[in-house]
């Protein structure tokens, strides 16, 4: 598999006081295409910070961060806007969808800024609506509709770019458990057709589909481990 | 290609937010739409006022200079009264002189008196005008019927007169005053022709605006009303002895004029020890008028400037609140690829819009407004390109200054902080 990202010695220092907040301390990991990683820690244990610097919306206070082959750290603040928008998606907790726009006009807000023609952005935001199951409410507005489905428009936005990499923090955080199921069903299923997924959670129903966990302690690697699939074990 | 298609869409987006919040876009730009309507207004009433004036002088003529006799402030004392008679301007070897000087063309002069023309029964003060032919042409006259004095008439001293179209009014009403016979201080007069009223430089005696003319031949006026006039006052009478009241000289040209007028201002001044006459270049007033009418102009701009920044500020405020409100939405559209100067554009982008469309309206307002602020004024406004386009590419400029800070401040935003913001 090839490698999609690397951490190199990683710090990030929040200056806050004297000493500062060592919010990432020494980090180092690697994940190649098509993995499903699960970020996993109590609360301060550095999960945000770490996604923060994954979806380069914050640089590392030293060390590497190279992310399909260029060093993120070095980059100008329009080369990290550039990258945020052609090879990431983000799906938060609190969807974060622009309550004036449409369905649609949400979903295509990263082609907007890529200088995609307005045709070629409706018809990708209109399959990609049909995709994530709301193909007859691309019209209707985010408080028009239940927390599952501005998830799923979120995620239909995340995809809109074509992402090397789907960011997802606390993605059924906010979601009831069988609308969590779906959403998580849609991840597999992005997955399977060959999606790299890293999200940040403390559920477990949602670990249990990742296949690798990284677990995170003070600003520390606790532990970054593999885990079966229960339907893959013997 | 690529950033054409973005620039149209972030304009839409703008275009969009503005939308979304009419009222508030609409008081937002009040401020610069009443400053760009006051400009217009004032800057189009000045300009009307200012060519009211010029015409008036220019019907005198740039290559014009008039000389008046003018009673000297001393000679309204009451010492002077009681002596019973004055005697002050312009003399005929002044007259002779002034008609020599180089530059030359044509001249005239004329005399004054008051007398009084009985027609019917109604009498009526008038000024009376002692002249010759060319008086017409140099104070600019305009006839509307029959004829000027002609050389024949002062040759044979004629009992002839023309007078202003308005006295013929209040003599004659509905009849034809052409070749009627008037009353003019005691002596019959056939009137041959009529004139319009003229400017305002030649109709000015002693400071004051005189009506009523009524022209006759200057020698018929010296046969049979002599040099003086006579004055009935409260406690018995006044005389004045006033040789010649005007003398105009046209010149050959404008250089002419200035160094004409130097001249005869050294030579008077040589000649009178008291200030009893007056020395009007047409040129010089319309070169001051000119300045004085540049000065109105920067003045009402400056204060109607005044609500446009004030109009700004208000754009300045509104804005900045606007990205307060949208710190989340910036904070979204970052993490999903914007670039700093995108924000920027989108909300530079509101405020120019806000202000072009203000100005646009405060345009047509100002349009509208100026006739109606032109009537009661007598003023007919004038409306220039530079009137209506300076005051909307002002507005256009208050708009990129007011939105510049928001802007800028709203491109700063952390990505982070912003989609943290609630």
């Amino acid at each position: 598999m090839t490698e999609l990202l690397r951490f190199r010695d990683v710090h990030k220092i929040y200056p806050v006081g004297q000493e500062g907040v060592h919010a990432l301390d020494n980090i180092n990991f690697a994940i190649a295409e098509g993995e499903y990683v699960a970020i996993m820690g109590p609360s301060g244990s550095g999960k945000s910070t770490l996604l923060n610097l994954l979806g380069c919306l914050d640089r590392p206070t030293s060390g590497q961060y190279v992310l399909g082959g260029e060093d993120v750290a070095q980059l100008s603040d329009d080369e990290i806007s550039a990258i945020r928008g052609l090879k990431i998606g983000f799906v938060f907790q609190s969807f974060n969808l622009i309550p004036r726009l449409t369905v649609l006009a949400n979903i295509e807000v990263p082609l907007f800024y890529q200088g995609v023609p307005r045709a070629r952005r409706h018809s990708i935001s209109r399959t990609l609506a049909a995709q994530v199951g709301l193909g007859d409410r691309i019209y209707h507005k985010p408080t028009e509709l239940s927390g599952g489905q501005q998830q799923r428009v979120a995620m239909a936005r995340a995809l809109v770019n074509n992402p090397l990499l789907l960011l997802a923090d606390e993605p059924t955080g906010n979601l009831d458990s069988r609308t969590s199921d779906e959403i998580l069903g849609l991840f597999d299923k992005l997955w399977e057709g060959g999606a790299t997924i890293i999200m940040v959670t403390h559920e477990v129903n949602v670990v249990a589909r990742a296949r690798r966990i990284i677990r995170l302690r003070d600003g520390r690697i606790d532990s970054d481990e593999p885990v079966a699939r229960a339907e893959e074990t013997p | 290609m690529k950033s054409a298609y973005k620039f149209g869409d972030i304009l839409r987006l703008g275009l969009g937010s503005l939308a979304l919040h009419k009222v508030r876009s609409f008081l937002t730009s009040l401020g610069i739409v009443i400053g760009v309507m006051s400009i217009i207004v004032m800057l189009a009433i000045n300009a009307g006022a200012g060519e009211k004036a010029q015409q008036e002088l220019r019907q005198m003529g740039s290559d014009n200079l008039l000389i008046k006799s003018v009673k000297p402030p001393e000679e309204d004392t009451g010492a002077a009264q009681e002596r019973g008679a004055s005697s002050y301007g312009l003399t005929y070897v002044d007259a002779r002189r002034l008609q020599d000087l180089p530059g030359v063309v044509r001249s005239v002069t004329a005399h004054l008196t008051k007398k009084a023309a009985i027609r019917g029964g109604k009498t009526v003060t008038v000024s009376v005008f002692g002249t010759g032919p060319t008086y017409m042409y140099l104070a600019k006259l305009k006839l509307v019927a029959g004829r000027f004095i002609s050389a024949a008439d002062l040759l044979r001293h004629r009992n002839v007169c023309v007078m202003t179209r308005s006295l013929a009014r209040k003599l004659y009403r509905y009849e034809d005053p052409m070749w009627r016979s008037l009353q003019l201080g005691g002596q019959a007069f056939t009137i041959i022709g009529l004139v319009d009223e003229p400017g305002r430089a030649v109709a000015t005696v002693a400071g004051d605006v005189v009506s009523n003319l009524v022209f006759v031949p200057m020698t018929t006026d010296q046969t049979r009303f002599g040099k003086y006039m006579v004055e009935r006052t409260g406690s018995g009478q006044y005389i004045e002895l006033v040789e010649i009241s005007q003398v105009i000289l046209q010149m050959t040209d404008e250089k002419a004029v200035v160094r004409g007028a130097k001249i005869a201002r050294s030579l008077l001044g040589r000649v009178h020890d008291k200030r009893d006459y007056d020395i009007v270049v047409p040129l010089e007033l319309i070169e001051q008028l000119r300045r004085q009418q540049q000065l109105w102009n920067i003045m009402f701009f400056l204060i109607a400037s005044v609500s446009l920044v004030v109009g700004g500020i208000g754009i300045m405020n509104i804005m900045l609140a606007s990205v307060t409100e949208r710190t989340r939405e910036i904070g979204i559209r970052r993490a999903l690829g914007a670039k700093r100067r995108d924000i920027t554009t989108q909300f530079l982008i509101e405020t120019i819009t806000l202000t072009t469309v203000g100005g646009l309206a405060g345009m047509a307002l100002g349009l509208i407004s100026i006739s109606f602020v032109g009537k009661p004024l007598k003023i007919v406004p004038i409306v220039s390109t530079a009137t209506l386009v300076i005051p909307l590419l002002m507005a256009v400029l208050v708009g990129l200054a007011s939105g510049l800070y928001p802007a800028m401040r709203a491109a700063k935003l952390d990505p982070i902080t912003a989609l943290r913001h609630e």
